[in-house]
């Protein structure tokens, strides 16, 4: 494991109890292995050279070029689109299952705060909603570096307990945050999936880009019970006992169909998704998103 | 229905139930666990609820069949042979012979082979107990099988097996011990034949119980054909031997007069014979004689080499008439029965000889009278009398043991019919001739073309001319009992008998290759002079010359007295020994009516001293009484005690003797079994190993079915848990979802 997977792994996030601490040890682990120091500027893409005229910042001046031709130049960056997104994480009660280092909520929530911290760090706009069954906490997207502290707040103050309704939810985040931006979905997506795909499809029409982080409990994917046991539902009101090992495989059938039909009506709606297991690191979930900033701001 | 070995057992099945009991307890040991993805979990009981069920029952099932199915091998289900056994509608026969001839006494660690056969016969009591009703048990020992009149006498016969039927056999075993008798199988097997009949409604086992002696079955045939016999009819048969190896045994196998004219006060010689049956010579053995109940001193023998028979002679005096007890005896060994050997000489106060002389000077009764009797300080027991031919003709001439003739010229037919007669029984007669004789009466009187009591044809008389040119002796004898004793060639006493005439056969004449006839002397010129001949029971011995020193000059040598005492103990032994009386043949004699009553009284040795049984004598055809002690049991000197007329009691001993041939040890293997019992199919077992495989026994164990049921549903109990994911996996799950983060 490198250095900056050591920083990413839920194992060490879970000791690290602040959120908007872990937020910045994971960002800055994760940048730190990408390279040495790409955020030097006011903004993360490196556009051109410039030659250096009077008023320019002169922490701007490029002297390496300096040093081969003599003359000054300034580096030039992309400018800075405001990009504004909006952290949507899933509180309900199925996201409070958990069997490693962190509960799916608490993975959620740590990517969440990390993305924030990111996004703040690139000087664009952020805002958070948690929900469950319908929004618990709404923080509208500002870019202030201390912004981070009221959606870590908002996180904080969310206990997973009730159904998810995904539809209404995702119907409340385009009105809540009705300019262009990005949509990053947080969640187990354990609802109806006609209602997922619904808001999608409405968040793609109003020009949001989404992003759907799936966050799934590795027991969840691998089913790895043995013994009798007694399953209850955390939002089904259902139990069943049984040896889970003989239901296994159809279990596992059915949860590769979930998967594909999710991953699908992701594809479907132009929706990036990424699936993402609660013993792994979080690189991918923030590869995802800068990836996706990139395009954005190629737009 | 099947029975089983261990019904109680059976209680065990309840074992079975312990599955359920372990299912139900899990279900209530549930783990819980709040679970968030549950649509998928009862999507997936959805489409597996049947199916996962039915395993989960299946499993059940096979763990509940495992447990009763190992229940079931301890308890031993036993699946008779026969169809109408398999539903439950007949009966089973068990049939035990049991050896328990005296090579079954053979000891090793503290225990005989009887004890081990013992213990082979309770196990199959308790197999037979355990299993259930429509059971009989027989058990019959090979002395009790009946032979030669006796009645077969089992000790549990078609006994009902019930709740109470083992403590009855322990009870018959405690009684039972190895017998002096060499009983074998073939009588047994015949009588149990005989005793139970065809048996076509039960199914019937014979367990043979025996040592295996390679003895008894060196000639097989007959016990090979009843076998077989048994087996068409269906007869499970089972051979037992109670035998694990060869043990080294010495025997006494003879005890006997070896010569000699038996009188009172008479030395006489006796043999004791042994016979080392071991692999290893035996050294420095010391033989233990007894006569009449007192200690004689031992016989030593410095060495009997293995396999063979050493005899030693030794030397008795009676002084008194009557029948004298003399016994042999060995130290211990293996086998004691055939460490003593008994003997009864029945010893008179005098021996009368007859001596016919027809000449008138009756010089040949003389000189023969002389020899039998010489007299003064020598004494020989015997008591000639000289008798004219006339006393032949109607006098009883079965006091004598031997009769001589002497110069007789002619006899009357009667009283060659009673000479014959004479001989027949048993008599010893000694023909000399002399110058009366005529070869007509000879030839027609008691040659008679070789029926009659003369040896040979005579063709006249003839001299012996001498040969002065030649140094050789007028007789030339061959090996025989009565020249024996002057036989050798520095005994001169036969160089100087001298014969100048003598009665001479026809030239062409020669002794029948396949007759009794024998020449056992000849003279120089190679014609006959002494020639024998069985006739009957007795002997004839024919000395063609004269006996007194007339054509000879024998009658006034000292070889003639020795000569004449040879013959007549050669003569007075018949030509076939009565049979030794063994243990477990009866006991017969007859007697005459006037002399006696027909109360008889057997006394007999026993275990526990000696055994007295009464019987009534009956009086048969050849009128004389006749009693029969049908069975004798032990080793030793029998006596009838006969009632005279007078009220006298006249004893009359027997010795009765072990089979020595019985303490040969030598056994038969299994395979060396097999080669004899060809073709009879049969189980053979080792009894120390009976137990283990006794299920054969009694019908089939299909335990060895349940055993391969058991591994059939062990590993289908393996696949149907598999198939249920029973079996947690070695190592985590390996995950179906990549746990790389992205899909």
């Amino acid at each position: 494991m490198s250095d900056a997977q050591r920083f990413l792994d839920p194992e060490a996030i879970r000791r690290i109890a602040r959120l908007e601490l872990r937020a910045s040890h994971v960002v800055e682990g994760f940048l730190s292995g990408m390279h040495r120091s790409p955020y030097f500027g006011q903004s993360i893409e490196f556009l051109q050279h410039r030659e250096y005229t009077r008023g320019d910042d002169l922490r701007d001046v490029d002297w390496k070029v300096w040093a081969r031709q003599d003359r000054f130049y300034v580096k030039q960056y992309e400018e800075d689109t405001n990009l504004r997104a909006a952290l949507l994480v899933d509180a309900s009660a199925s996201m409070s299952y958990g069997s490693g280092p962190l509960g799916k909520f608490d993975y959620a929530a740590t990517l969440a705060a990390s993305l924030a911290y990111l996004i703040l760090r690139q000087q664009d706009a952020v805002g958070c909603m948690t929900f469950d069954a319908k929004a618990r906490a709404t923080v509208p997207q500002r870019t202030r570096r201390n912004h981070l502290d009221a959606i870590v707040r908002a996180l904080d103050g969310s206990r997973p307990e009730e159904k998810t309704n995904l539809e209404e939810i995702l119907r409340h985040a385009a009105e809540a945050y009705p300019k262009r931006g990005l949509i990053i979905l947080v969640s187990d997506l354990l609802v109806d999936r006609e209602g997922l795909f619904k808001g999608l499809r409405l968040l793609r029409s109003r020009g949001h880009d989404v992003i759907v982080l799936h966050v799934m409990d590795d027991d969840e994917l691998d089913f790895p019970f043995s013994g009798p046991t007694r399953f209850e539902g955390l939002e089904i009101d259902h139990r069943l006992s049984c040896n889970p090992r003989a239901l296994r495989q159809g279990y596992l059938e059915a949860l590769g169909a979930f998967l594909e039909e999710i991953r699908r009506g992701c594809a479907s709606n132009r929706v990036d998704y990424v699936l993402l297991r609660t013993s792994r690191p979080l690189d991918a979930a923030l590869a995802a998103f800068l990836s996706k900033r990139m395009e954005v701001r190629k737009k | 229905m099947p029975t089983f070995l261990h019904a109680p057992l059976l209680w065990g099945l309840l074992l079975a139930s312990v599955p359920v009991l372990i299912h139900l307890i899990n279900m209530m040991r549930h783990r819980r666990v709040r679970w968030a993805a549950m649509e998928f979990l009862l999507v997936s009981r959805k489409k597996n609820r049947t199916w996962v069920l039915l395993k989960e029952l299946l499993l059940l099932a096979a763990r509940m069949s495992i447990v009763a199915i190992i229940v079931l091998m301890v308890a031993q289900p036993l699946l008779r042979d026969q169809l109408g056994a398999v539903l439950g509608g007949s009966k089973t026969h068990h049939i035990v012979l049991l050896d328990d001839s005296f090579s079954m006494s053979d000891r090793s660690n503290g225990a005989t082979v009887m004890d081990r056969a013992k213990e082979a016969v309770d196990r199959i009591g308790a197999m037979v107990a355990a299993g259930g009703d429509s059971r009989t048990f027989t058990l019959l020992r090979f002395s009790e099988a009946g032979r030669g009149g006796r009645r077969t006498q089992p000790d549990l016969l078609q006994e009902q097996v019930d709740s109470e039927f083992r403590a009855r056999l322990r009870e018959t075993l405690k009684t039972i011990q190895a017998s002096e008798t060499a009983a074998g199988p073939v009588a047994p097997l015949e009588a149990i034949g005989q005793l139970l009949g065809e048996g076509e409604d039960e199914t019937r086992v014979v367990y043979l119980i025996s040592d295996f002696r390679k003895k008894q079955w060196d000639r097989p045939e007959d016990i090979r054909s009843r076998l077989a016999e048994l087996r068409a009819k269906g007869v499970s048969l089972h051979l037992i031997n109670c035998v694990d190896a060869r043990r080294p045994n010495l025997a006494v196998t003879q005890l006997e007069l070896t010569s000699g004219t038996v009188a009172a006060g008479i030395a006489l010689f006796m043999e004791v014979e042994v016979r080392n049956y071991g692999g290893e010579p035996a050294r420095n053995v010391s033989v233990v004689l007894e006569e009449d109940g007192h200690a004689r001193p031992a016989v030593r023998i410095d060495e009997v080499p293995a396999g063979e028979s050493v005899r030693e002679r030794f030397e008795v005096t009676f002084a008194a008439g009557g029948a004298h007890r003399v016994a042999a005896r060995l130290d211990g060994d293996v086998v004691t029965a055939d460490n003593y050997r008994y003997a009864v000489v029945d010893v008179p106060l005098e021996v009368p000889a007859l001596i016919v002389d027809g000449s008138v000077d009756q010089q040949g009764a003389f000189f023969l009278s002389a020899a039998l009797a010489p007299g003064g300080n020598v004494r020989t027991g015997l008591r000639p009398r000289v008798e004219t031919p006339r006393f032949l003709d109607d006098n009883p001439l079965d006091a004598f043991p031997v009769i001589y003739l002497t110069d007789v010229e002619h006899l009357d037919q009667r009283a060659v019919k009673g000479l014959e007669n004479f001989v027949a029984g048993g008599g010893g007669l000694a023909i000399f001739l002399g110058p009366r004789c005529r070869a007509g009466f000879l030839n027609e009187g008691l040659w008679r073309g070789g029926e009659g009591l003369l040896p040979l044809p005579i063709g006249g008389e003839s001299a012996l001319f001498i040969d002065r040119l030649d140094n050789a002796p007028d007789l030339d004898v061959v090996d025989h009992p009565i020249f024996r004793v002057l036989g050798g060639q520095n005994n001169s006493f036969l160089s100087q008998i001298k014969v100048g005439r003598y009665f001479a056969a026809p030239k062409d004449w020669k002794a029948d290759a396949e007759s009794t006839v024998r020449v056992i002397a000849r003279l120089r010129d190679g014609a006959p002079l002494v020639v024998e001949r069985a006739f009957g029971k007795g002997r004839v011995v024919a000395w063609l010359s004269t006996a007194a020193p007339i054509w000879n000059n024998a009658g006034s040598s000292p070889a003639f007295v020795v000569l004449v005492q040879e013959m007549q103990a050669y003569l007075a032994r018949r030509v076939e020994a009565a049979a030794p009386l063994l243990v477990g043949s009866p006991i017969e004699l007859s007697f005459d009516p006037a002399q006696y009553q027909n109360q008889v009284r057997f006394v007999s040795p026993g275990r526990d001293g000696a055994e007295t049984t009464a019987h009534d004598a009956v009086l048969k055809e050849d009128n004389m009484l006749h009693a029969r002690l049908t069975r004798t049991d032990a080793a030793g000197v029998h006596e009838a005690q006969l009632l005279t007329a007078t009220g006298m009691v006249d004893a009359r001993r027997f010795a009765v003797n072990v089979d020595p041939a019985e303490g040969d040890l030598a056994r038969l293997d299994g395979s060396q079994l097999a080669a004899r019992l060809d073709g009879v199919e049969y189980a053979y077992h080792q009894a120390d190993t009976f137990e283990a495989r006794r299920d054969a026994s009694i019908g089939r164990n299909l335990s060895d079915v349940l055993l391969y049921l058991l591994i059939v549903l062990l590993v289908g109990e393996m696949l149907l848990a598999w198939s249920c994911s029973y079996h947690p996996p070695e190592t985590r799950v390996a995950a179906p979802f990549g746990r790389g983060a992205a899909a």
